[in-house]
């Protein structure tokens, strides 16, 4: 039992380290070189939700190694539109991790919500959307996209909806969620600039009666800065995100596209 | 016993062969780069250290210090450039002393590859030797294995091709201290914006029979821009759990106090930069 | 094995574009119900898998999956307690705080999720498209017994390509009363009257060990469960965030909360004096 639910590898055999990671068998870690289908091109993406809108946003940096292959590849992109302009797309999506499987899980999406308006003669809701995702991440399970999604759009009562997935399809309806190469770095400054984690309302008590602050959706204005500040913040420590900010911002009244420029080094 | 102490060998082997991670060294992913002109020697650098995909430091200097008019770039572990380089340092003070002459740069890149050749690599330096002696002007690179170069010019560390494209595609000979400082400075900034292990700033230091000049962050193209947002908590919103006043009298059993009777008395040995 | 699951499984890059089933699926908006999964080319995929995705015996593998971790059940007079806490982690990154891992399969059977967070997601959704069938084709509501057992045939005939689950599934039905089941994907399947699940799994196990006996009240049963839940997200570090309590009862479950384990910890180390290991005070 322990060997399938030990996420906790410490406690199954070996004595505990005081290291960050834990002892894997070196013996077994003999590394096949023959076939591997995977690259990661880097970058990051982070969405966040308000009351009638919905952010996602990514850096458009692509790498591999020390290397930049280009310094415009979006990462955010409209589900469901026309295939020039994206006019009519009431989906958004944004993928980080290997580009070409990035690509084709938004090529297969797209390619599904069209089918599902042509068949039905109405837009496939945000949450029928949602699932369909995990279902084709989980339809690879044995052989995973590398890559994490982020799906936003606003949900049945015209409310910002945001879904975080991981590479085989567990996802879950938040808030906000950074991901990608500085998700680290970003999601723990959205904890607390997003849902106010570790603050409390100053002067409301002593020691255990202080209040926490009470999260509250934040005004696409505010959101916009965080997500700039966000991602030139993760520029200046994390070498595989620069170059550009692209963000797509859902509102009642569509689609918009916003970009500023990154630090190129 | 002098060098290096080996006493937890051992029992880092055996965690290692259990799968315990190595300590991760903050490298200087780095670009270097030198180039002769006639009277001198520039050498230049980025000022990026990263850990891994981290910056470690968006600041730091690479260029260091050997002896009056021999100056050295380096690449690779950070602590391993900054080190060796003090070392020989010290060494080539030494060895001028006791000769009576200026210290050649040749003695220098001598010194440097038989230090680095005994240890196998395992020191992991990778430098760029310039200077100016009685024979005239050097330039040398030295790798971490001890192999050696002289070249009109010369790049290292991972932005190394970057910065070689641009020295194969503009480097002339008899150059002008200008021309080559241009020059140099182009070079690196072609490693700070096209490889990712470099970035940030310019250092170059242009060394003559004269003197050596370093010129600390001799280009700036890579400045933050003002946030969109202040992020200043309001006094209060940490939670704490207890709190506890130490006072003058209850440290002062272990440390000296001094009272600090104006701002005149604040003395500032470097001042850091802060993101507001 | 592997020739087993080839054979039930579509070859991969088959044809360039998308394969003629792949193109059925496209033009069907419904995803099938063939279980047909997309394979690596190769000889081995559950080793290339198990290369690319196992952080246990691999820390550094590229691909990081969330992993569910403590969750409990017990039967007692009034019914069925589910508890869970609600942390994924990937590595030794925290994915979510915030991750419901009681499944509601259908408004009497609950199902919990610990290991691999998508398999338990999306084999405990198909479970309870299953056991609607089942209730559609035999007009009566299915077993637990029954349900149990499709989800542990379901992950034998998976077993060895790398599925990672240990589930609950907690239900009443008028010919069993409540019942309680443990599954995992090697295919045990055990009936009980508790059970812990996970990495925290001892630490929930301690407390609910000691407390435990069949005629708590449905007070005490759901203070139990939430107390042991705490503990574990106490001492473990890959459980924590919130504590989701379910009570199952003759009529149905009913929710009892997603509480914060933080100020509940501190209520619990304030008011009730336990945890006196916690201290500010050398």
């Amino acid at each position: 039992m322990d060997s399938l639910l030990g996420s906790n590898p410490t406690l199954a055999s070996n004595p505990a380290y005081s290291f960050s990671k834990a002892p894997y068998n070196s013996a077994a870690d003999n590394k096949e070189h023959a076939f591997y289908p995977y690259t990661d091109n880097g970058g990051s993406t982070l969405g966040i939700t308000g009351e009638d809108f919905c952010i996602i946003a990514g850096d458009t940096r692509s790498t591999s190694g020390y290397s930049i292959n280009t310094r415009y590849s979006p990462k955010v992109f409209r589900i469901g539109g026309d295939d020039e302009t994206g006019e009519g797309a009431h989906i958004i999506l944004s993928v980080v991790g290997f580009a070409a499987d990035g690509t084709a899980l938004k090529e297969r999406l797209n390619a599904i919500v069209k089918m599902y308006k042509y068949q039905h003669g109405k837009k496939i809701s945000v949450k029928a959307c949602a699932q369909r995702l995990a279902t084709i991440l989980y339809g690879k399970r044995f052989f995973p996209y590398y890559v994490t999604a982020i799906l936003g759009g606003l949900d049945e009562d015209g409310k910002g909806a945001l879904y975080s997935y991981d590479p085989v399809g567990s996802y879950e309806r938040e808030q906000c969620r950074a991901a990608g190469a500085a998700a680290s770095l970003i999601m723990p400054f959205l904890d607390n600039q997003v849902n106010y984690k570790n603050q409390y309302l100053p002067g409301t008590g002593e020691g255990h009666d202080l209040e926490p602050r009470q999260a509250l959706p934040l005004p696409r204005h505010d959101v916009e800065q965080l997500v700039r500040d966000a991602f030139t913040s993760a520029t200046e420590r994390h070498i595989e995100v620069g170059d550009g900010l692209q963000m797509l911002v859902m509102t009642k009244n569509g689609i918009e596209e916003l970009y500023h420029p990154l630090k190129r080094d | 016993m002098p060098g290096f102490d080996f006493s937890n060998y051992n029992r880092n082997a055996a965690l290692h062969a259990q799968g315990v991670p190595l300590p991760k060294a903050t490298s200087t992913g780095t670009t270097i780069v030198g180039c002769i002109f006639d009277g001198g020697v520039v050498i230049a650098a980025d000022t990026r250290a990263t850990s891994g995909p981290i910056v470690a430091d968006k600041n730091c200097e690479k260029l260091h210090y050997i002896a009056p008019r021999i100056w050295c770039a380096g690449a690779g572990t950070a602590a391993d450039t900054e080190f060796t380089t003090a070392i020989i340092s010290s060494n080539l003070e030494l060895h001028a002393l006791s000769t009576g002459r200026t210290p050649r740069v040749v003695t220098c890149m001598t010194m440097l590859k038989q230090h680095l050749f005994r240890y196998q690599g395992h020191i992991g330096a990778y430098l760029v030797v310039a200077g100016v002696d009685p024979t005239g002007v050097g330039l040398y690179t030295v790798h971490a294995h001890g192999s050696t170069d002289k070249l009109p010019y010369v790049t290292m560390g991972s932005g190394s091709l970057a910065a070689m494209s641009v020295f194969e595609t503009q480097w002339k000979q008899g150059m002008t201290r200008e021309e080559a400082v241009k020059l140099t400075s182009d070079a690196i900034q072609a490693g700070i914006f096209n490889d990712l292990g470099s970035g940030s700033n310019v250092d170059v230091c242009v060394i003559t029979a004269e003197k050596a000049q370093l010129m600390r962050n001799y280009i700036k193209p890579n400045e933050r821009e003002v946030k969109q947002r202040d992020y200043k908590f309001k006094r209060g919103t940490t939670a704490w759990l207890k709190e506890k006043v130490i006072t003058r009298e209850e440290i002062s059993k272990y440390v000296t106090v001094h009272e600090l009777s104006s701002e005149d008395d604040v003395v500032v040995v470097e001042k850091m930069d802060i993101d507001v | 094995m592997d020739s087993l699951v080839s054979t039930y499984s579509q070859p991969a890059f088959e044809d360039e574009g998308y394969a003629s089933d792949e193109l059925q699926e496209l033009i069907h908006t419904k995803p099938s119900s063939s279980l047909s999964f997309a394979l690596p080319p190769m000889p081995r995929p559950s080793a290339f898998l198990r290369a690319l995705t196992d952080d246990h015996a691999n820390p550094n593998c590229p691909i990081k999956l969330a992993h569910g971790t403590t969750t409990l059940a017990f039967r007692f007079q009034g019914g069925i307690i589910v508890a869970t806490d609600s942390r994924a982690t990937a590595g030794n990154w925290i994915a979510s705080q915030t991750v419901k891992k009681v499944i509601e399969i259908n408004n009497c059977l609950l199902g919990t999720m610990a290991g691999g967070a998508a398999d338990c997601q999306y084999w405990l959704a198909y479970l309870g498209m299953e056991c609607r069938l089942h209730e559609l084709r035999h007009k009566r509501r299915i077993s637990v017994a029954a349900a149990s057992k499709i989800l542990s045939n379901l992950v034998y005939s998976y077993k060895g390509m790398g599925l990672s689950m240990g589930t609950m599934c907690a239900g009443v039905t008028p010919q069993e009363g409540p019942a309680l089941y443990y599954i995992d994907s090697e295919g045990t399947r055990l009936a009980g009257n508790l059970f812990c699940v996970g990495s925290g799994q001892t630490f929930a196990y301690g407390v609910l060990d000691a407390e435990y006996h069949y005629n708590l009240t449905e007070e005490e049963a759901l203070e139990l469960g939430s107390r042991s839940i705490l503990a574990a997200t106490h001492r473990d570090a890959y459980s924590g965030g919130f504590i989701n309590l379910y009570h199952v009862k003759e009529d149905g479950w009913v929710k009892h909360g997603f509480r914060d384990t933080n100020p509940i910890f501190w209520k619990t180390k304030l008011e009730k004096g336990e945890f006196s290991n916690v201290t500010a005070n050398l």
